[in-house]
């Protein structure tokens, strides 16, 4: 691991118990888990935007949650800045997630109804004691109501979430992030809800803060065709473990792992001369992923396995400059 | 004459601030042997021009005017009993997040009995017979016809609702954003289950979808809509080559591709107008790069270009 990672993440895991009847409970049944981030390990440079890609279920969502504390973690650690984030109590948490935040996925649900605009952002500002007085407040607000394009200020100063746009909501979720200038920030499918129109404005919109602040982002998405636009690095992840990670274009253009490859291959192309093919993939994602697996967890639905895929699960290793793949036929 | 013709139709939402005007003098057909792709933004009028397709306008929202005609009868004048038969039996409906629109406490098989006992005198084992057929149709076991829906994944209970929407062997089939929300893996297998569906029933279908990609793997001809009008109608290859319509052409160019080399991509400006009062002229003149005077004062109609149908006034 490199030594000026923003975030490291080591051996993450979070576990939730699977809820069990009163006959299970009464005959000892043994405990279950669906193992949701399981044993993961990755870090994230100064200005890097990782994203992190899979299909719904896979635990992307609950590993963004728990880097951030905001679920905690069955076992692993989290450091931020060399600090370990996942033995800190309650109240260092609190002062770090001023510099740890999130955007959510849904626009219309994360902001408060009742309140408008600059009451949305100069709640953050007092919570985080950012201002001394009105005046230093108002000016912070409108800085970074400028930062996220939401202009003239005035205009959207006293507005209330339900005039605007869903592309301008999500602006002001950017913004109640920005105002605490974060160093790593984790986007949980920031675009997924917006309109095709408004998708572009909000990544360029992440880009560029990226650049002019150095923010790191954690792009959380399940569409490679966007992660392919705004991430450095992405990591695949299948039922709760990374099973490749590499540079953006390797994943894209030569990607090793058979999951990989027919996500790849799934992503439909807007261009219609272009024909589908059959998926190199069987079966489906089981409904509860509550099992312990002794072998490749993919080796259900993979079409090149071998004796050995059932045997062990396979690590992740490096295979290429910067890529990292759990297959043992990519050696 | 086409399958259907749906001409100058125009729904509004009478709403206390005013008259929203959803779908807005909008024409179209759909033939034999054809698949139309309806592509826009949400609120852009396309869910509520197929639901009166289906009669299912319900108010505030009214259908003012212009005439949908199905197999040469006008849908907007049927009597109510006319209209049931024609649900499910003449046009069947797949809506948005389908998925929940199973009857979580009844088995799927019970389900696409219902309709069928619905529409045909055959008896209860026989209409088992046909759900059953129906489950091995879009690729599940019939053993599972005893199954409730919280059995099923989020895309098998799609597959469930296509099921029941082809039991009666409908002659036209509506696709309101069928694969919206599904992973990309459940996704194509969908989008090959469609295709696989429109050539063995030789079935016409409207996909209504946001997603460019989507209607680029299924559909023939596409219509985009904007601000509750059609902007522009094309062959879906020609459509995606030559954009005509300076909406489409941004649409295109905002839209992400992971095939090819990673191309920049540009947003549009400004969002959708809100419908209560659409912009005067052309709908799009406030985003639109190339907007002239005339924009802002007439609307343009539709002409000839290529082989499209464009509503715009750069074309003479």
């Amino acid at each position: 691991m490199k030594k000026d990672a923003v975030l490291r993440v080591e051996n993450l895991k979070k576990y939730f118990p699977v809820r069990k009847s009163l006959f299970e409970f009464m005959s000892s049944k043994k405990e279950e888990y669906v193992r949701a981030v399981d044993d993961v390990s990755f870090s994230v440079q100064e200005g890097e935007v990782l994203g992190f890609v899979g299909e719904s279920g896979c635990g992307k969502t609950t590993m963004g949650r728990t880097i951030l504390r905001l679920i905690e973690p069955t076992s692993g650690r989290v450091y931020y800045e060399g600090i370990e984030v996942t033995s800190l109590d309650r109240k260092r948490v609190k002062s770090l997630r001023r510099k740890m935040q999130m955007i959510f996925q849904d626009p219309h649900g994360s902001l408060n109804p009742r309140r408008t605009v600059a009451d949305i952002l100069s709640q953050t500002v007092k919570i985080h004691g950012l201002a001394n007085g009105k005046t230093e407040e108002d000016e912070l607000i409108k800085n970074t109501l400028e930062e996220v394009e939401l202009k003239p200020t005035e205009e959207f100063w006293d507005r209330y979430p339900i005039l605007l746009s869903g592309g301008q909501r999500q602006r002001v979720g950017i913004g109640r992030v920005l105002i605490l200038q974060p160093k790593l920030v984790v986007a949980d499918e920031p675009i997924s809800m917006l309109d095709v129109s408004v998708r572009i404005g909000i990544l360029e919109l992440l880009l560029r803060l990226r650049d002019k602040f150095g923010i790191s982002f954690i792009y959380i998405t399940h569409d490679l065709s966007t992660a392919r636009y705004v991430c450095d690095r992405i990591a695949i992840m299948y039922l709760g473990k990374i099973i490749e990670i590499a540079p953006t274009e390797d994943i894209i253009n030569k990607p090793l792992h058979p999951y990989t490859q027919a996500l790849v291959s799934a992503v439909p192309v807007p261009d219609p001369t272009v024909k589908m093919h059959e998926l190199p993939i069987k079966g489906y994602v089981p409904l509860i992923p509550a099992e312990v697996f002794s072998s490749c967890r993919f080796y259900p639905r993979c079409l090149h396995t071998r004796k050995k895929c059932r045997e062990e699960e396979p690590p992740l290793i490096e295979v290429g400059h910067d890529h990292y793949v759990a297959c043992i036929k990519a050696k | 004459m086409a399958l259907l013709e749906v001409e100058n139709l125009k729904i509004y939402y009478f709403t206390r601030e005013g008259a929203v005007k959803a779908v807005d003098d909008v024409s179209f057909s759909v033939d034999r042997d054809e698949t139309l792709g309806l592509i826009g933004e949400s609120g852009c009028g396309k869910t509520t021009a197929v639901f009166a397709i289906m009669r299912f306008v319900a108010p505030p929202g009214r259908i003012v005017g212009g005439k949908i005609i199905f197999d040469g009868n006008d849908i907007i004048t049927m009597s109510n009993e006319e209209i049931r038969l024609l649900r499910g039996k003449g046009i069947a409906m797949v809506f948005q997040a389908a998925q929940n629109a199973l009857n979580p406490v009844m088995t799927v098989g019970k389900q696409i009995t219902e309709v069928i006992l619905e529409h045909e005198r055959i008896t209860k084992e026989e209409s088992w017979e046909r759900a059953k057929r129906q489950l091995e149709l879009v690729g599940i076991g019939s053993e599972r016809v005893k199954n409730y829906p919280h059995e099923f994944s989020g895309g098998m209970k799609q597959r469930v609702m296509i099921a029941i929407a082809t039991a009666c062997n409908p002659r036209l089939l509506i696709l309101d954003e069928p694969v919206t929300g599904l992973d990309v893996i459940v996704q194509r297998q969908l989008l090959t289950l469609i295709n696989k569906l429109r050539k063995e029933l030789r079935l016409p279908i409207i996909f209504i979808t946001h997603d460019l990609s989507v209607i680029a793997e299924t559909c023939g001809k596409v219509a985009v809509m904007y601000a509750g009008k059609i902007v522009e109608q094309a062959s879906t290859v020609s459509l995606y080559e030559n954009p005509v319509h300076p909406y489409s052409q941004a649409l295109i160019r905002a839209y992400p591709s992971i095939k090819g080399e990673k191309r920049g991509l540009k947003s549009i400006p400004g969002a959708p107008p809100r419908l209560i009062n659409p912009p005067i002229g052309c709908r799009f003149h406030p985003r639109c790069p190339y907007a002239v005077n005339i924009c802002r004062e007439e609307e343009p109609i539709f002409r000839k270009k290529n082989g499209h149908l464009v509503a715009c006034h750069s074309i003479k």
